[in-house]
């Protein structure tokens, strides 16, 4: 049984052991990343002090909710080996957000797909996190991309393009006097 | 909404975060940019950590004002580039951190900018779920790559100091206790210790490993020794054969003077 393990910060002005420097926990090699590692967890038996993770390798992903979420519900992407308590912790702790509320789901992704090879190729699963915010406080995912939507410059080539393929589309388009009514009929 | 680029900079720092001086003539961006290498990394934020100790020095002298900077209300802005930033099609970053500069830098140091990389891997995690949501191109996606490189350097520069510190304490090369020990196919490996809370002779599942080659595997291990050296041989004759064809095919040439 694995007692999730509590991130904390370390207070910016000291740093009393030099062991306090890492993980406490190990890891085991695989792969060349810092993510992709296992993280194994010390043992934890009645009365050890609370397990602390310093420099936690885990990274969030913020996404925009595929379904309508409540006012107070952000949505998180987040590593396999994370609990509710990690995710807890982290945005209490490094980002300082109040946390009122933590769900987590798996979704699984396809192994159905195949490459150009016929082999069957794996979109990786992943993990997703609710999190209800606390002190009333409300979020919305903002719209990052807004600017890029912006009309062309006046007399640049995009911008003779799009006029023109409006004035074809336009050329296609029916009579608006006959009420939608398509030319097989009448004269 | 998310505090000024200035802001942001003292906020990643508690130990500033009730009073700080900084001096009117020059803004901590541009202390930055003349103090820091052209290495340093984060356009924005400004490589933090010279830029904070910068501040410490210039605040005493000169013209002071006291700013009292707090801690962003929403935390969660943070995920987000500054607003600026939103829309363009490149944003200006710098080098990644190099292992010989982070070996200057003192565990405080590395300890904080562990954070500001996260934070800054986070962001731009974010924004690029959301370019792909949106069908739209990541502003300047190299900037993953950098910071998951410094990262990784940082993590080997912390190791490694890990490493001379425990050699020094205890004489003890490795963090995890293992041994040389025989797999089931003969084949002799490193096997890594794991915790337990209960000694390996009660341990069902420890036992069903074996540390040994039976038997009946002995002759196959003499198999496949030979299997090996039978292609190396191969590899070696076909290479020298190779070798031979193109110094026909080629004869080597006197240097004409």
């Amino acid at each position: 049984m694995r007692l999730s393990s509590s991130l904390e910060v370390l207070p910016t002005c000291t740093l009393e052991k030099t062991t306090n420097l890492t993980q406490l926990a190990y890891r085991s090699k695989q792969g060349s990343c810092v993510m992709a590692r296992r993280l194994i967890y010390p043992l934890y038996q009645a009365g050890n002090p609370q397990l602390k993770m310093f420099r936690p390798p885990f990274a969030l992903t913020l996404v925009r909710p595929g379904k309508e979420q409540p006012p107070d519900i952000v949505q998180f992407r987040i590593p396999m080996e994370m609990t509710k308590c990690d995710v807890r912790n982290y945005l209490e702790n490094i980002y300082s957000v109040p946390v009122a509320a933590v769900r987590t789901r798996i979704q699984y992704c396809t192994n159905k797909k195949r490459n150009h090879l016929n082999q069957k190729v794996k979109r990786p699963d992943y993990k997703v996190a609710y999190i209800q915010l606390g002190q009333q406080q409300t979020f919305s995912f903002p719209d990052v991309f807004q600017s890029m939507d912006a009309k062309p410059p006046e007399g640049s080539a995009d911008d003779i393009q799009n006029k023109f393929m409006e004035d074809e589309k336009q050329r296609q388009k029916p009579d608006p006097r006959r009420g939608g009514v398509t030319e097989w009929f009448g004269l | 909404m998310a505090a000024t680029s200035a802001g942001r900079v003292l906020t990643l720092c508690k130990q500033f975060q009730n009073a700080i001086r900084i001096s009117t003539s020059i803004s901590p961006q541009q202390a930055a940019f003349n103090l820091s290498k052209s290495q340093s990394y984060l356009n924005r934020q400004a490589s933090s950590l010279v830029g904070l100790t910068w501040h410490c020095q210039i605040g005493n002298r000169g013209q002071c004002r006291p700013l009292h900077t707090t801690v962003s209300r929403r935390g969660l802005d943070e995920f987000f580039d500054v607003p600026e930033n939103w829309g363009q099609s490149t944003v200006k970053s710098g080098a990644p951190w190099t292992a010989k500069h982070l070996r200057a830098k003192s565990n405080e140091d590395l300890h904080k900018l562990w954070y500001v990389l996260l934070k800054e891997k986070n962001m731009l995690l974010t924004v690029e779920q959301e370019s792909k949501r949106q069908c739209m191109q990541m502003p300047s996606p190299e900037r993953l790559k950098k910071v998951e490189r410094s990262m990784k350097r940082l993590d080997t520069v912390v190791k490694e100091r890990e490493d001379a510190l425990r050699m020094l304490q205890t004489g003890q090369e490795r963090a995890r206790p293992g041994a040389w020990r025989k797999s089931l196919f003969g084949h002799v490996y490193w096997y890594r210790f794991r915790e337990h809370a209960i000694p390996w002779y009660m341990n069902k599942r420890y036992k069903r490993k074996r540390f040994y080659t039976p038997g009946f595997v002995v002759p196959h291990i003499r198999l496949r020794i030979e299997k090996h050296l039978r292609t190396r041989v191969r590899k070696a004759n076909t290479e020298m054969k190779k070798q031979a064809q193109l110094q026909e095919k080629f004869p080597p040439m006197k240097a004409q003077s």
